[in-house]
């Protein structure tokens, strides 16, 4: 087995740590009252939290894989007419935070709250993660074995299940792993949407009675969770890469009869999804009295720099982790890509306390500077780079580096000058990605950022602090149409691989 | 591309990467209320001293948790928070000094904490704002409008500090289980809003017949649509009654200073009562210093007989509203 680039180990590892930080503070918090914590446990309120929670996480993950697939499969399969409007439709709700599209339905519908409510917000904020992703694996689809099936007699179903299903399963678990994390790691939606679910009691805990052993009791069992969740996740994608690449030529599936009752499907979900909350971001934006438009510009500028730095920076480590662990593949890369998963389902709140606590007693040279802000930005958003990252890095043949390495290249040569090119494209796709879900994020921006930096984001919380929803319209909006603009890319990005497919 | 990815962390780097340590003359506040609210007032007072303040702008349980965690080695000097629990919680840490005497007693005893760990700057009046085309009789009590006629007819904010602080209060003065009653009553009654803004606005609009709020969400709307154009009214309960709580944002003193000092000064003083009672809205707490125009004084507010350091037990009010299914 070769040896790994030692930047790629020193960074992942780095990586890795850097996402026990926050389980390393819960523990300590645990310790210090371990029978309280206890106590908090086994109270019926945390069984009912448990079903509340895991009812959410597994029907939106279904939901929003339900969803994901079929607009990606209509999109990319069929003959539908204008595809390219409705991917575009099906990739916009990653732009909107989803405490905005519950507020946006809200503002409509003053009654939408409890489960129901929460399940569909989230499905439709949640669904284009599994559309971009199964989009991608369907135009490398084994067109050929799909019309070896049709013409033996199967219908389009069982050809759909047989042979797209098994080819498309590791994306689409791939991605409904971020959906379910993301889920159970939900705040602000869920609260205006008065839900109770694990998050909330933590964030209860934290507020209510500032009791921090119990908060830590309860986002342990999260972290158990997630493990949970992981491990079904490795368990039953199937193997990442052994799918078989494409071959056959593309051909559209003529919908027939079905082409009206799916673009009637499509055109209620973009208008759910995405058309209803912008709508009524723009009716309560054309009412606003007096904006401050200087004032937006610079807001926009610092949350552009921000999120770009950011995503450059979790693009590295993710490439890094992703070299390291697919191409170099050892014990230790396999617990190191593990490891940066465990505290994607912790709310942002508790990695913000985590970083809090060793920022101001160990590290006070970067409290509060940008550079602790960063770092909570990788913990928590890692994972949502490292699939994007990881899958182009995977697919490409091994043969292709031998033969540069038989050319005399080094193996870090063979690296950058073969392999990466090819990635490239995954890996600004995860930067995209890391960027945009950075602009969204509220709860640690607010508790890490330096005292002097406001982003779209804090400026929307405090627009809804002091006034009514109507005076954060504009913020929403102009959030909305910067974070469109990665979303739009990554969605660019797949129509593009479909014209060279095609 | 790749230069310029570098020159981006650098600029964002740059930018931010000011302020780490205090100064000599500069003041770090945490603040939980907001930058409309507190902005005008620091940069007035940093006019009249000199004294360079930085504001850091959060919720005020945020930054009470963060305050916690932060332990002795914060770098805050004064905590400005939006109520007494958040400064409950701290003070409980055993992270505030003692506020100095001459400044303690600018205020009214209950309106501050009595182990003198913070004081408190301003106070928000719990009322009742209702249209009166609508409700022709006043509810006397909190407890009148359990009757099923306010069925569909009254707001409350349930997921708000104030609101939750006013159960507390009603906790304190009858007992968990007639308050949990009052809650499951307005679980039948009661139309939810997120926000004290959003129940005004329903009010305003003719949406709705009445709702719970602060008082200084009228005043701020009339300020900005004229006083004649409000469609609603503001009211009191009976004497004494739980609804009628004064909840108040109050200031404790992280790291003591002349600077802390000074500021602290400056929040009680004259303009800095004057700015609260005309910009806000709310009630001045020093004595001397009356409130705007059309407020009842202070001293003339039936208000429940409640020591708000008894405020800080919000998990069980908070375990009550939920248990009566209201978040």
């Amino acid at each position: 087995m070769q040896r790994p680039p030692i930047a790629a180990a020193v960074l992942g590892i780095a990586a890795a740590l850097a996402s026990l930080l926050p389980i390393g503070y819960l523990l300590l918090r645990l310790a210090e009252g371990f029978e309280a914590a206890l106590a908090e446990l086994v109270r019926t309120r945390t069984l009912e939290l448990l079903l509340n929670t895991a009812g959410l996480t597994l029907s939106v993950s279904l939901t929003a894989l339900a969803l994901g697939i079929l607009q990606a499969w209509l999109t990319v399969r069929t003959n539908l007419p204008l595809a390219p409007v409705f991917a575009v439709l099906a990739t916009l709700p990653l732009a909107i935070p989803s405490y905005v599209l519950a507020l946006g339905y809200l503002s409509i519908f003053p009654w939408f709250s409890g489960f129901w409510a929460a399940w569909l917000t989230l499905s439709l904020a949640t669904a284009p993660y599994v559309f971009l992703a199964v989009s991608a694996a369907l135009i490398s689809s084994n067109f050929a074995a799909e019309e070896v099936a049709r013409s033996l007699g199967k219908n389009r179903l069982q050809v759909f299940w047989s042979v797209s299903w098994p080819h498309i399963r590791p994306a689409a678990f791939a991605s409904g792993l971020l959906v379910a994390l993301y889920t159970l790691s939900e705040f602000g939606a869920i609260a205006l949407l008065r839900f109770d679910t694990f998050t909330r009691a933590i964030y209860n805990a934290y507020r209510g009675s500032f009791d921090r052993t119990s908060a830590a009791a309860l986002a342990l069992v999260l972290v158990a969770l997630t493990l949970i969740v992981i491990f079904f996740e490795r368990r039953y994608r199937g193997d990442r890469w052994s799918a078989p690449s494409s071959s056959g030529r593309r051909r559209l599936i003529d919908l027939g009869g079905l082409k009206l009752p799916s673009l009637m499907a499509l055109s209620v979900l973009g208008l759910a999804g995405a058309g209803l909350p912008i709508v009524s971001l723009i009716g309560w934006s054309l009412n606003q009295r007096a904006f401050d438009l200087l004032r937006l510009g610079e807001l926009v500028v610092s949350s552009l720099l921000v999120a770009l730095a950011a995503g450059l920076i979790i693009g590295i480590f993710a490439l890094a982790i992703s070299v390291w662990n697919l191409r170099f593949q050892s014990r230790l890369s396999g617990v190191v890509d593990l490891t940066a998963w465990t505290a994607h389902a912790l709310p942002a709140v508790v990695v913000a306390l985590a970083l809090v606590f060793f920022g101001a007693n160990l590290l006070p040279g970067i409290y509060q500077t940008i550079w602790l802000l960063l770092l909570a930005y990788l913990i928590l958003f890692l994972p949502n780079a490292l699939g994007l990252v990881g899958t182009p890095i995977a697919l490409v043949p091994r043969s292709i580096e031998e033969v540069a390495r038989s050319q005399g290249l080094s193996k870090n040569a063979a690296l950058g000058r073969v392999v990466l090119p090819i990635a490239a494209p995954g890996i600004i796709a995860g930067i995209a990605l890391a960027s945009l879900t950075v602009l969204k994020e509220l709860p640690a921006t607010l508790l890490l950022r330096p005292n002097e930096l406001d982003t779209l984001a804090t400026e929307l919380w405090q627009a809804t602090e002091v006034l009514a929803y109507s005076q954060a319209a504009p913020y929403a909006l102009a959030l909305i149409i910067i974070a469109g603009v990665p979303a739009l890319f990554l969605n660019a990005q797949a129509r593009r691989l479909i014209s060279e497919v095609s | 591309m790749r230069f310029r990815s570098a020159l981006a962390v650098f600029v964002v780097s740059g930018l931010f990467l000011t302020g780490c340590s205090a100064e000599d003359d500069s003041l770090l506040v945490y603040s939980g209320r907001s930058e409309a609210l507190i902005g005008p007032l620091v940069e007035q007072f940093e006019q009249a001293s000199g004294i360079d303040v930085e504001v850091r702008y959060a919720g005020s349980a945020e930054l009470a948790a963060q305050l916690l965690e932060e332990g002795t080695n914060s770098p805050a000097d004064i905590f400005l928070a939006q109520d007494a629990g958040a400064l409950g919680a701290a003070a409980k840490a055993g992270l505030l000094t003692a506020i100095p005497d001459e400044i303690f007693e600018l205020v009214p005893a209950e309106y501050s904490a009595a182990d003198k760990s913070w004081v408190g700057v301003s106070g928000r009046a719990r009322v009742l704002v209702y249209d009166p085309a609508e409700v022709s009789e006043l509810p006397v009590s909190i407890f009148d409008l359990e009757a099923a006629s306010w069925k569909g007819r009254i707001g409350i904010a349930p997921t708000n500090a104030s609101f939750q602080a006013f159960v507390t209060a009603m906790r304190v003065i009858h007992g968990d289980e007639r308050t949990l009653e009052w809650l499951e009553a307005m679980r039948e009654n009661a139309v939810i809003y997120e926000k004290n803004g959003a129940i005004l606005e329903a009010v305003e609009s003719k949406q709705l017949a009445a709702g719970l709020i602060n008082h200084y969400y009228w005043y701020a709307r009339a300020m900005d649509v004229g006083q004649a154009q409000m469609n609603s009214r503001l009211a009191q309960f009976g004497a004494a009654d739980a609804g009628n709580l004064v909840n108040v944002a109050g200031v404790g003193i992280l790291r003591a200073s002349e600077n802390a000092s000074e500021f602290l000064s400056y929040l009680l003083s004259e303009s800095g009562q004057r700015y609260f009672a005309e910009e806000t809205r709310e009630y001045p707490l020093v004595g001397g210093i009356s409130p705007a125009d059309e407020l009842v004084p202070l001293s003339e507010l039936q208000t429940p007989e409640i020591d708000l350091s008894d405020l800080d037990t919000l998990e069980r009010t908070l375990e009550l509203i939920r248990q009566a299914g209201l978040i």
